[in-house]
C-alpha cells in the first residue's frame, strides 16, 4: 500500500498512534483544538488564520515529530472543495459585464471584482486554519481516546458503545474488503470499467453478507464474556502539565491580540 | 488515423475527462471551517430532532434485544467502508460513492440519521472528509435529507409498482443528487451573490460542483443497483435480519 499519499482511513490512524503527542492528556487537546478552531472560525481574520496554520504545522512538526511534507499533503485533503467551493464564492454570475474582470460564456457572464476574490481568499485561509485545528485533535488522538472524551462530556452511553464497535468494525470490514478486492483481480475483475463496476458491487454485496453475519459472532462472543450494554477500556493515566496550559492560554491571547490588531 | 494519431485522440480525451472527474475525491461535505459560526448551529439545530428521532429508535431496538447493538454498530461501519472505498471510474481517478442511498433502502432513514452522525464524524477525524463545526451541516444533508428523500422514492415506486431494480436505481441517484443540491443551498444561504442573492449563489454553487456530482449521481445508482441484486441472490436471511423484507416485498 502506499503508505505516502494515501489518505484511507488507516493512514490518519496510524499517524495518531505514531504522534508524539499521543502522551498529552486527551481532554486537553480537545481543549485546545476545539477552542483554537473556534477562535478561528470566531475572529475571521486572515492573519489569525494564518498564525493559526503556522503554529500548528509548528507544533506537529516538533512536538508530534510528523514529517512536515505528510502534514501538508493530509491538509490538502479537502484541495478540490477549497477550489471549487472558494471559485463559487468569488465568481458571480450576471447577465451584463459586470466587476473587475469577466468571462464571456453562451449566455451570461461570470465576474469576479477585487472584493470578492479577496473574500474568497480570505475564506479559505480561514478552512485552511480550521482544518490544521481540526488535525491537531485528529492526528494526535486515537479515536478509542476521543469516544473517552466524548463519553466524559456525558453523550449517551448507547452512542458511545456504538462509536466504539463501529470503529473496531470499520477496520474488520477494511481487512475483508481487501481481501475480496484481491481475489477479485487475481480473477481479472478490475480490468475494465464494466468488469470493475460488477466486481465492485458484488464484493460490496458480499461485504454486507459476512459483516452482518459477523456482527452475530461478534454478540456470542461479547455475550459470553458478560457485555451489559457497557464496555469498559483501561484507560493510561496522562496528567495534563502546567506549562502545557500556560503555552495554550499564551497562544490564545497571542490569537485575540491579532484579531483586535 | 494511424495508431500514434489514434493513441494522442485517446490520450488527450482522457486529459480532458481527468480534469472533468479528478475533483470528485472530495465527494461533497462541506469542509472544515467552510461554513460561519451561525450556520454551524442552525443546522445544527435543524439536523438535532431527526437525529433524536434515530436514537430513541435505535434505543428501543438495542433494550428489546442487546444482541441486536452489533448488528446496528455494524451497519454503521458498512455505510463508512463503502463511502471511503474508490469506486471504479471510467478515468482511473479517485471517488467515492455517498452510500445513503443503499443505508437508508437497507436500514430504514431513521437508523441511517444516527448512524450518519457518527460516520460522518469518523470521515472527518480518519479520513478528513467533512469537519467537526460542519458536522450540524452534512448530517442535515448527507444523514438526513438524503436518505429520507431515497427512502420516500423507494416506497413510492414500490407502491406504483415501478420495476425494483428501477426503483432501486431512482432512490439511490435521485437521493445522491437530493445531498448535492441541499449542499449548495447551505452553501448559498451562508455566501449570497453579491448581485444575486442566494438564488444567483445556489445556481452557481450547483454549476461549479455539477461535473462531478452528475455522473457520480449515475454511477452511484448503478452501483447500487449492481450490489442490491448480489443481495436478493444469495443473502435472504440476512436481508430479513435487518429488516429489509417487511420494509420491501
Amino acid at each position: 500500500m502506499a503508505h505516502r499519499h494515501a489518505h484511507g482511513p488507516r493512514s490518519i490512524d496510524r499517524l495518531a498512534y505514531q504522534s508524539g503527542m499521543r502522551r498529552w492528556n486527551p481532554v486537553f487537546k480537545t481543549v485546545l483544538a476545539v477552542g483554537t478552531l473556534i477562535l478561528c472560525l470566531a475572529a475571521d481574520r486572515p492573519a489569525v488564520s494564518a498564525a493559526v496554520i503556522l503554529v500548528l504545522a509548528a507544533l506537529q512538526k516538533g512536538k508530534g515529530r510528523l514529517p512536515l511534507r505528510d502534514y501538508f499533503g493530509l491538509l490538502l485533503v479537502p484541495l478540490a472543495f477549497l477550489l471549487l467551493g472558494g471559485a463559487a464564492v468569488a465568481c458571480d454570475i450576471v447577465f451584463a459585464p459586470a466587476g473587475d474582470w469577466n468571462l464571456r460564456l453562451p449566455w451570461f457572464y461570470v465576474c469576479a471584482d477585487a472584493d470578492s476574490v479577496r473574500f474568497a481568499a480570505a475564506l479559505v485561509l480561514k478552512a485552511l486554519g480550521a482544518v490544521s485545528a481540526m488535525y491537531l485533535l485528529a492526528l494526535t488522538t486515537t479515536a478509542c481516546e476521543l469516544v473517552d472524551v466524548l463519553r466524559r462530556a456525558h453523550l449517551p452511553p448507547l452512542l458511545c458503545e456504538l462509536m466504539y464497535l463501529i470503529y473496531r468494525f470499520v477496520f474488520v470490514l477494511l481487512d475483508m474488503y481487501g481481501r475480496m478486492r484481491q481475489a477479485a483481480g487475481a480473477r481479472l475483475g478490475w480490468r475494465d470499467f464494466r468488469t470493475s463496476c460488477r466486481s465492485f458491487g458484488g464484493t460490496a454485496g458480499n461485504l454486507l453478507v459476512l459483516s452482518l453475519r459477523r456482527s452475530r459472532i461478534y454478540a456470542d462472543a461479547m455475550a459470553a464474556r458478560g457485555y451489559d450494554g457497557e464496555l469498559r477500556f483501561l484507560a493510561e493515566e496522562k496528567p495534563v502539565r502546567g506549562a502545557q496550559v500556560l503555552w495554550m492560554l499564551l497562544f490564545w491571547a497571542a490569537l485575540l491580540a491579532l484579531a483586535a490588531v | 488515423m494511424t495508431q500514434k494519431q489514434r493513441k494522442l485522440v485517446r490520450l488527450t480525451a482522457c486529459a480532458a475527462l481527468l480534469c472533468g472527474v479528478v475533483p470528485a475525491a472530495g465527494a461533497m461535505h462541506i469542509m472544515e471551517g467552510f461554513l460561519p459560526p451561525s450556520m454551524c448551529i442552525l443546522w445544527g439545530v435543524i439536523a438535532l430532532p431527526f437525529v433524536l428521532a434515530g436514537y430513541f429508535s435505535i434505543k428501543k431496538t438495542v433494550a428489546r434485544e442487546r444482541r441486536a447493538i452489533t448488528l446496528v454498530a455494524m451497519a454503521g461501519a458498512f455505510i463508512f467502508v463503502i463511502s471511503s472505498l474508490k469506486i471504479p471510474s471510467v478515468t482511473g481517478s479517485c471517488s467515492h460513492m455517498t452510500g445513503t442511498g443503499l443505508g437508508a433502502i437497507l436500514f430504514g432513514p431513521a437508523a441511517v440519521s444516527v448512524l450518519g452522525v457518527i460516520v460522518l464524524l469518523f470521515q472527518a477525524v480518519l479520513l478528513a472528509h467533512g469537519g467537526l463545526t460542519t458536522l450540524g451541516a452534512n448530517t442535515f444533508s448527507m444523514a438526513v435529507a438524503g436518505p429520507f428523500v431515497s427512502f420516500g422514492i423507494y416506497k413510492l415506486c414500490l407502491r406504483l409498482k415501478v420495476n425494483k431494480k428501477v426503483s432501486v436505481f431512482l432512490a439511490a441517484a435521485l437521493g445522491d443528487l437530493v445531498t448535492y443540491c441541499v449542499t449548495s443551498v447551505q452553501l448559498a444561504v451562508a455566501y449570497p451573490s453579491a448581485t444575486g442573492g442566494v438564488p444567483g449563489s445556489v445556481i452557481e454553487f450547483l454549476g461549479v460542483f455539477a461535473p462531478t456530482q452528475l455522473p457520480l449521481a449515475v454511477l452511484e445508482g448503478v452501483l447500487t443497483v449492481i450490489i442490491m441484486i448480489a443481495l436478493e441472490a444469495y443473502a435472504q436471511p440476512e436481508l430479513r435480519a435487518v429488516g429489509f423484507e417487511e420494509a420491501g416485498a
